[in-house]
């Protein structure tokens, strides 16, 4: 290979590299961004999940209470049936409420983890490579952060583990 | 009065299972984890426990596993509430010695029918 070959893959490497680190900080803005949105979400939706939960606590010990003083022999869903089918009606939606929680710490998770892991890819591309001539030099740095990356995303799917909600199957029994 | 066993790492989940079996008449004690399960369950006589699988500390297939070792709880139904709702993870749960199978969010009404039929 010539000396102006070389020079060229060289310049085309240190290109790559330098997009592949524009590339891996503009994404983690972004994700700066949505780990912010994620959080406001979760805010807003524990604040009407809790002042649900108050109501239906309040209503739901009434309930619990009045129907242990009710006799044994009357039958208590006489009296509260119809309250009782209003707050089981919560109970479902209350609870996908807290699915939807869950959901959300487990996608804020994720997008921490990934944020980490490009930080770490990014500083790799500090200090600078020591002979920028060599374009196996910048091809092993870039190598080096697209590894970090890539083992950052594996990772990820380890360790945040979202709850599956199956809707076709939500509320499904199988007694064995 | 039957005991009813709640164990979840979600308050909220823990909470809601209490009150639709509460509002039935069942009395309901509740852990956080399976290994606070376990410790509630070798405290107190409990009928039948309702786990969830995915928690912290332990998870549902291994209280249930720990359970069927304890002399008290060879033959107590215990019913695996939760989203995990694949093939293979309800064969794992009935090869540990689970009673059954649900998956959330759970319907109040049928919770209640399927305490009521595992209870007798």
């Amino acid at each position: 290979m010539t000396r102006q070959a070389k020079g060229s893959d060289a310049t085309d490497a240190a290109e790559a590299a330098d997009l592949l680190v524009t590339v891996a900080t503009t994404l983690n803005e972004r994700l700066a961004v949505t780990a912010e949105e994620l959080a406001r979400s979760q805010v807003l939706l524990r604040e009407a999940s809790d002042e649900l939960l108050t109501a239906f606590r309040g209503a739901a010990d009434r309930i619990v209470a009045a129907q242990k003083q009710t006799p044994a022999e009357e039958n208590p869903r006489a009296d509260y049936g119809v309250v009782l089918d209003h707050l089981y009606k919560a109970v479902q939606h209350l609870q996908s409420h807290d699915l939807v929680n869950q959901l959300i710490d487990a996608q804020k998770l994720r997008v921490d983890k990934m944020r980490e892991k490009l930080g770490e890819a990014i500083s790799l591309a500090v200090p600078p490579v020591a002979d920028p001539r060599q374009a196996e030099q910048w091809l092993e740095r870039s190598r080096a952060m697209l590894d970090c990356i890539v083992a950052g995303i594996r990772q990820i799917d380890e360790d945040a583990r979202p709850p599956r909600a199956d809707k076709q199957r939500a509320g499904s029994v199988d007694l064995f | 009065m039957k005991t009813i066993l709640a164990v979840d790492d979600s308050a909220t989940m823990r909470e809601m299972v209490a009150f639709v079996l509460e509002s039935a008449g069942y009395r309901v004690i509740e852990a956080e984890d399976g290994a606070h399960g376990l410790e509630r369950a070798s405290a107190t006589s409990c009928d039948l426990v309702i786990t969830d699988q995915n928690m912290p500390n332990m998870d549902g297939l291994t209280l249930v596993r720990s359970l069927r070792e304890l002399r008290e709880y060879k033959t107590v139904p215990i019913l695996l509430l939760t989203t995990e709702s694949s093939d293979t993870m309800k064969a794992q749960g009935r090869a540990a010695g689970a009673t059954g199978w649900l998956v959330k969010p759970f319907d109040p009404a049928t919770l209640l029918e399927v305490v009521q039929k595992v209870l007798r």
